[in-house]
């Protein structure tokens, strides 16, 4: 990706959200904004026998990497051994909106790319041992 | 008595006037003597009669209400001469002790005159009271029950024939009140599909319908607004599932009433002829190299020629049609103004004299839109002339059907909407109501849309011979090239399907397409679209594919792939899904291609065949009937209309930091006619419908301005805010003065509407008292500004150009402003637009020094080694500027319409800090030295005894005191020479809030509104550096202030 905007070109950068897949009711994403308590009652509850969910999915973007890492241990610490996880990374292309605030123009892309990393936790019920 | 039957005799006196009594108690026993001179006992008609025989012929000749004196004259002669005196000396009594002294005090001689006065007098009070009805029952109503028929009120011959003359008249009475009904044909007769249709074409002359008009009018509160039959809100609850439908799934909303204004002409005179209309400071132009291309939809807001910060005319949106591929005709360009109705005059008006396109263009046209227009007047005429045959032989058989109208009905056939300009080129047309919009808000739109539209299919044979329909695009399927365009158009629709949520590509992204006929393929019943996970092509880096080659592998015994969302096992299925990953990414990084923009709904003819050739829904019903396998789809084949669309991404919210992207979704613009044939396939796409009250909330909850309620400084902005204030005005009044809020108490100067004006000027004298203060003191507050310079560092990302020449440049433009302003009197106000010293502002308001939060871009921003005198020194040249600031409350409170927003003092700050949960100060209860003038002018009226009907506490200013009040006062309002607004209360006043309310895309109460610039930067200088940007509010009926935090979102 280079960077084919002449000097004089002014450009604001503008996030677009990461894409994203259509959610199954197990797929958690977390974020920095909610309360981590919430998040965390929100995982066992989807894990409860009320919720339904066999096993859920706990991703992470970026800088919530850490607290999805933090609410899949706490799980974990709670379910008293009876929860298994199984960790992935992965890495998502982000695109950030170029757009010009004037008129002149150097022809520049309409977005950037950019990488960001990701993880994913699943977390399922240990199945008793053969 | 019990008191069952002095309530009784109550209730029968009701009525009675207050100079004649009535006896209940008339028994037998009373006989030969009851009858005095002064008390009078008139109503005792029948129970008496028996009791006279002498006298009961005389009662049954007369009618029993109208009781003629002679008998009781003669009776009263008869047997009581003389009682006159002393019964009158005692007044009415009762008859018990009337009956004792009659034989004690006989008067000894009667005057025959003033007996016959008194007589008379009183004969005359019966009278009255007889003829007059004072119950509101209607007369058969009154009559005893067991006179009581059935029907009555429906045939007056079932009444006693003395009352019918009366039951008449009252019969005729209702029906003078009841509304003129054209009841002269049955319902029946009324419904039939001709009269039904010259019905709604009769009511749709005056205000425009839109295409959906009918299936709204079903389920919303219709408005008429700016020329329009417009649903403001849905008839059921559905406040928080429209919201719901806006952030999770799809909210659908009709936006036909758009105006579209077309200009035609060469590019480069187009473009310096708009250059004066608009400023480069507020953002691109008409000029900015995406939307001159046709790849993206750009929006500005227009100014009066050449006269940039004042005088706005409105925001816009506009779209150039793309060049064609050929370049041939790439000089004359085509070029859609979208506006809404309510700025469309102005705009329309101020383009003809920029363009100098005066003369309507009539006959001599070359260009193929012109006479196009023209033919299209000839139609209505046509159907005017039709309608009219048609009333005329009211007998029926129609050979001349009557056609509905398809766009704007208030046309006058034959004025042209069409101006064209000798020395420029130019032609403007006023295309309103030519093309229709939706619009689809939610991330589903995409699911919505991809499943209700169809791509047509590539045609190369005619239908018919004789019919047109399709012939434009038969012809062009014989073009490879074009075929191959639309190709390319469809495989970008279908990767549509792979992309979550509209917000993922780029803002105002044009996509044109030509589409099958959506009601084909409707669904049997209405189901939400959902994402189809099939359809999204799973990224080689993404997440999916991640589990399916190595979880997959590695994990397979165990239950963790039952649930995965894509399994590419396959590896044939994984290189096509690798394929496609490219090219959705290729699609959000680089955008659709410029080709692909290209739509046919731009060319008229093409349009106006489209419309014309449309399949009726009957037929159309008809060959469903006719299926073999009744339910299966029908496929029309050649016959199947194809119908050009064009769909704009509307880019969600752009400003500020969080819910980037939310409230995108497309928007749909469909030729003429075909408004119910995708209205429906959407709705039965599960997409849930929203009116005008919906689009307010939408773009509240963006935190973008509104049209027109956001625009104080356009003339439709001030309209709009006259028109409330009256509006809740009368809402005002129509209370009892004891229930009214008292704003003058509550320190509320203008609660219905914000004094944009004063405020401005209040703060101008304000800041010029203190400038004189702070001469004195300036050495103070710069020490105060070099403590506050903030280290700068560039943003990454953002390109700019040399910060120092930067400046200076921005100096000099301001300066020029400056000067601009000075020679304009500076009479009114303006909203400050320019995005630069936005920027700067909006650094400013943040605070610099936040506990517990993450660090801030905000000093790397704006401050462009600015100080901070300076840049006041800057917006010192701005004394009457407003700007558009978003605010969200911190703790409790929801703002409303016209809440103040001020400025806290440093008491406010310390019970802050001291008290986390301190929710913010009172204003003391102000004294409303205008309700003892108002009482008194009330005593006043009540002496002079003016009987006229005012206004509950008005004064009609009729008597001494008018040259004092020359206008009327209104318990709890200020009458209107405000005084200064800005000092008015305890905390001093920065602006008004237009829109406000509970936020529940936020979860907290947010408002938006409009503070002075000078007190902006007054407040901010003076302020802590961790409580920048904090503010109160308080609502115009409450004492209590909120605190708040102001952003300024660019």
């Amino acid at each position: 990706m280079a960077e084919p905007a002449p000097p004089t070109a002014e450009l604001a950068l503008r996030r677009r959200l990461p894409p994203r897949l259509p959610r199954r009711p197990g797929d958690v994403y977390v974020n920095m904004k909610t309360d981590f308590k919430a998040q965390l009652s929100r995982c066992q509850k989807l894990l409860g026998p009320a919720g339904g969910c066999a096993e859920i999915c706990i991703h992470g973007l970026g800088l919530a990497i850490n607290r999805a890492i933090n609410i899949a241990l706490q799980l974990q610490a709670a379910g008293a051994g009876g929860l298994r996880l199984a960790a992935n990374t992965s890495t998502v292309e982000l695109a950030d909106g170029l757009e010009p605030q004037g008129d002149e123009d150097g022809r520049p892309p309409l977005a950037r790319a950019r990488n960001n990393s990701a993880i994913h936790i699943r977390v399922c019920r240990a199945s008793p041992p053969p | 008595m019990s008191n069952a039957r002095e309530k009784k005799r109550a209730k029968k006196m009701r009525n009675q006037p207050a100079s004649v009594t009535l006896s209940s108690e008339c028994g037998p026993c009373h006989g030969g003597i009851q009858h005095h001179n002064g008390g009078s006992s008139s109503f005792q008609t029948t129970k008496q009669a028996d009791l006279h025989p002498d006298s009961s012929q005389e009662y049954q000749q007369q009618r029993p209400q109208h009781q003629s004196p002679g008998p009781s004259y003669r009776k009263e002669q008869h047997f009581s001469k003389g009682q006159n005196r002393g019964e009158r000396g005692r007044g009415r009594g009762g008859w018990g002790g009337g009956r004792q002294n009659v034989s004690q005090e006989m008067p000894k001689y009667v005057t025959a005159s003033t007996f016959a006065q008194a007589r008379a007098a009183e004969i005359s009070v019966m009278l009255k009271a007889v003829t007059q009805k004072s119950s509101n029952s209607l007369v058969f109503q009154t009559l005893p029950r067991h006179m009581r028929r059935r029907a009555m009120s429906h045939n007056i011959k079932r009444l006693p024939r003395r009352l019918r003359e009366i039951a008449r008249k009252e019969a005729e009475k209702a029906v003078h009140q009841k509304k003129e009904h054209s009841k002269n044909k049955c319902r029946k007769a009324r419904r039939r599909h001709v009269n039904l249709v010259v019905e709604f074409n009769r009511r749709q002359k005056k205000n425009i319908w839109l295409e959906t008009h009918i299936w709204h009018a079903k389920r919303f509160h219709m408005v008429k607004k700016w020329g329009y039959c417009l649903g403001d809100r849905p008839t059921t609850k559905s406040y928080r599932a429209c919201y719901r439908a806006m952030t999770k799934h799809c909210l659908l909303q009709d936006l036909s009433y758009y105006c579209c204004l077309e200009l035609n002409g060469k590019e480069r005179e187009l473009l310096k002829v708009l250059a004066r209309m608009c400023s480069i400071d507020t953002g691109p132009t008409f000029a900015a190299v995406p939307c001159l291309s046709g790849r993206l939809q750009g929006s500005l807001v227009l100014y009066r020629a050449d006269r940039y910060p004042e005088e706005v005319l409105g925001p816009i949106t506009f779209i150039w049609k793309p060049q064609d591929g050929s370049c041939i005709t790439s000089e004359t360009r085509q070029l859609w103004i979208w506006t809404h109705p309510s700025l469309k005059q102005e705009i329309l008006s101020e383009l003809k004299a920029v363009c100098q396109c005066s003369e309507p263009v009539e006959t001599c046209s070359p260009e193929p839109i012109v006479t196009l227009l023209q033919e299209e007047k000839q139609t209505d005429v046509a159907m005017c002339v039709g309608r009219k045959r048609k009333r005329e032989d009211n007998e029926g058989e129609t050979a001349v059907p009557v056609e509905k109208i398809i766009g704007d009905g208030t046309r006058v056939p034959l004025q042209s909407y069409c101006w064209t300009s000798q020395t420029t080129g130019i032609v403007i047309s006023d295309l309103t109501m030519e093309i229709l919009r939706y619009r689809l808000i939610g991330p589903l739109s995409h699911c919505v849309l991809t499943e209700a539209l169809k791509t047509a299919p590539i045609q190369t044979v005619m239908a018919d011979a004789e019919t047109e329909l399709n012939n434009w695009w038969v012809e062009n399927c014989k073009n490879s090239e074009k075929v191959s365009l639309h190709q390319r158009q469809e495989a970008i629709f279908k990767l549509l399907q792979g992309i979550y949520s509209p917000s993922e590509i780029a803002a105002g992204t044009i996509l044109g397409l030509t589409v099958g006929d959506p009601r084909v393929n409707l669904p049997k019943k209405r189901s939400k679209a959902m994402p189809n996970p099939e359809k999204y092509q799973v990224h080689p880096s993404d997440l999916a594919s991640v589990w399916a080659t190595t979880i997959f592998v590695a994990l397979a015994c165990t239950q963790f792939c039952a649930g995965e969302i894509v399994l590419t096992t396959d590896t044939a299925d994984y290189a096509a899904a690798c394929t496609d990953n490219e090219k959705v990414r290729q699609l959000l990084l680089e955008g659709v291609p410029v080709e692909c923009a290209h739509s046919f709904i731009w060319d008229q003819t093409i349009c106006k065949n489209v419309t014309e050739n449309k399949i009726p829904e009957q037929d159309l019903n008809h060959m469903r009937g006719e299926l073999l396998v009744p339910g299966s789809q029908l496929d029309l084949g050649p016959r199947e209309s194809k119908i050009p669309i064009l769909l704009v991404q509307q880019p969600g919210k752009v400003a500020g930091e969080d819910r980037p992207g939310w409230g995108s979704g497309w928007d749909i613009y469909l030729p003429k006619g075909w408004g119910m044939a995708f209205w429906i396939p959407f709705v039965y796409r599960g997409a849930r419908v929203g009116g005008l009250q919906e689009g307010l909330k939408h773009s509240e909850y963006k935190r973008t301005p509104h049209i027109p309620n956001d625009f104080p400084d356009c003339p439709a902005g001030i309209q709009f805010a006259k028109e409330l204030e009256n509006i809740l005005l009368e809402k005002f009044k129509r209370r009892p003065p004891a229930k009214r809020a008292n704003y003058v108490k509550l320190g509320t100067l203008a609660p219905f509407l914000c004094p944009w004006g004063q405020l401005n000027r209040d703060w101008e004298v304000r800041n010029k008292a203190q400038e004189e203060s702070v001469v004195t003191s300036s050495a103070d507050s710069k020490s105060c500004a070099t403590q506050r310079q903030v280290p700068c560092e560039p943003k990454p990302g953002l390109i700019i150009e040399d910060p120092q020449s930067g400046m200076m440049e921005e100096m000099t433009e301001i300066q020029n402003l400056c000067k601009e302003d000075g020679a304009a009197t500076s009479s009114g106000f303006f909203v400050l637009r320019s995005r630069k010293l936005l920027k700067q502002l909006s650094a400013r308001c943040r605070p610099t020094c936040g506990k517990g939060q993450r660090v801030r871009p905000a000093s790397k921003l704006g401050q462009k080694e600015m100080t901070e005198d300076a840049l006041l020194s800057l917006f010192k040249c701005y004394p009457r500027v407003l700007v558009w600031v978003s605010l969200s409350l911190i703790r409790k409170g929801s703002p409303e319409l016209h809440t103040m927003i001020c400025i806290p003092t440093q008491e406010d700050f310390l019970q802050l800090n001291k008290d986390q949960l301190f929710c913010g100060p009172q204003e003391p209860k102000h004294s409303d030295i205008f309700k003892h003038k108002i009482l008194k002018l009330k005593e006043r009226k009540k002496k002079k005894n003016n009987e006229k009907a005012l206004e509950s506490g008005a004064s009609d200013a009729l008597e001494a005191k008018a040259v004092e009040e020359p206008k009327e006062l209104i318990l709890g309002l200020w009458p209107d020479p405000l005084p200064d607004v800005t000092s008015h209360c305890s905390r001093v006043l920065l602006g008004f809030v237009t829109q406000g309310d509970f936020s529940l895309a936020a979860g907290c109460g947010e408002a938006l509104g409009f503070v002075n610039l000078t007190g902006l930067l007054h407040m901010l200088s003076s302020q802590p550096a961790d409580k920048k940007g904090l503010v109160l509010l308080r609502t115009p009926a409450s004492l209590q202030y909120r605190f708040a935090r102001l952003n300024i979102e660019v």
